[in-house]
């Protein structure tokens, strides 16, 4: 898809199309760093350099994935 | 607010602050109660739905799918696995909040005592789209007015 046609669809439908692609946006983002996370873990990343990657501490970043 | 509750009712709440955290999102919303209910497809509510948790799941994704294909986001193939859950607190939202006290006129409009499945189900068939949950059925093709008379022959 285009990014012109891309602009024109966000104008031309009613914001509810805009909102709601942002909610799927949010989850598709957490359910991408549950998978990336799991598997940085799998391959022996730390908990500092998957919270660097992600640009939160390393405390949040166990804190939200850690078992 | 949550004493009224029956135990039917209150695990549906409890179903559906997982179906969130399951979803990734951050609140508990309509659509995230009316999956919670699911979670019970023997009771009265749900047989009068006629819905099955793993369709109306498939149906929010299907929806998630076309509003990212809107703006040009084919997520088709990509893995998403459920989220693990948070230790933080999973609040309700404004929508999810004000279906409680509707659900609660619906108890005191058929007698009861105690909040029941079918008093949320009545209360989530009364949001109007862009309400999630109305968006929901909507998607799933149910026909509201019709559960909505299946469950006054039972609750009277």
């Amino acid at each position: 898809m285009e990014t012109g046609d891309l602009s024109e669809r966000l104008r031309s439908h009613d914001p509810a199309v805009g909102l709601r692609a942002v909610g799927a946006l949010h989850r598709l983002a957490e359910q991408v760093e549950a998978a990336a996370v799991a598997r940085a873990r799998q391959q022996g990343w730390s908990w500092e350099q998957i919270g660097d990657a992600l640009g939160v501490s390393r405390q949040s970043a166990h804190a939200k994935h850690g078992k | 607010m949550f004493e009224k509750f029956a135990t039917g009712a209150r695990t549906a709440v409890t179903c559906a602050l997982e179906e969130a955290r399951l979803r990734g999102d951050r609140r508990i919303g309509t659509e995230h109660l009316l999956l919670g209910l699911l979670h019970e497809p023997g009771s009265p509510a749900v047989r009068c739905l006629g819905v099955g948790l793993d369709d109306a799941r498939a149906a929010l994704e299907g929806l998630d799918r076309s509003a990212l294909a809107a703006i040009g986001i084919d997520v088709q193939g990509i893995e998403r696995p459920p989220v693990p859950a948070s230790r933080k607190r999973t609040p309700f939202t404004s929508g999810a909040r004000s279906v409680l006290p509707r659900a609660l006129v619906e108890v005191r409009k058929t007698g009861g005592r105690r909040l029941g499945p079918e008093h949320l189900l009545l209360a989530l068939l009364a949001c109007e789209r862009p309400d999630p949950a109305a968006e929901l059925m909507e998607h799933l093709g149910v026909d509201r007015p019709a559960v909505r008379e299946r469950l006054s022959d039972r609750t009277g």
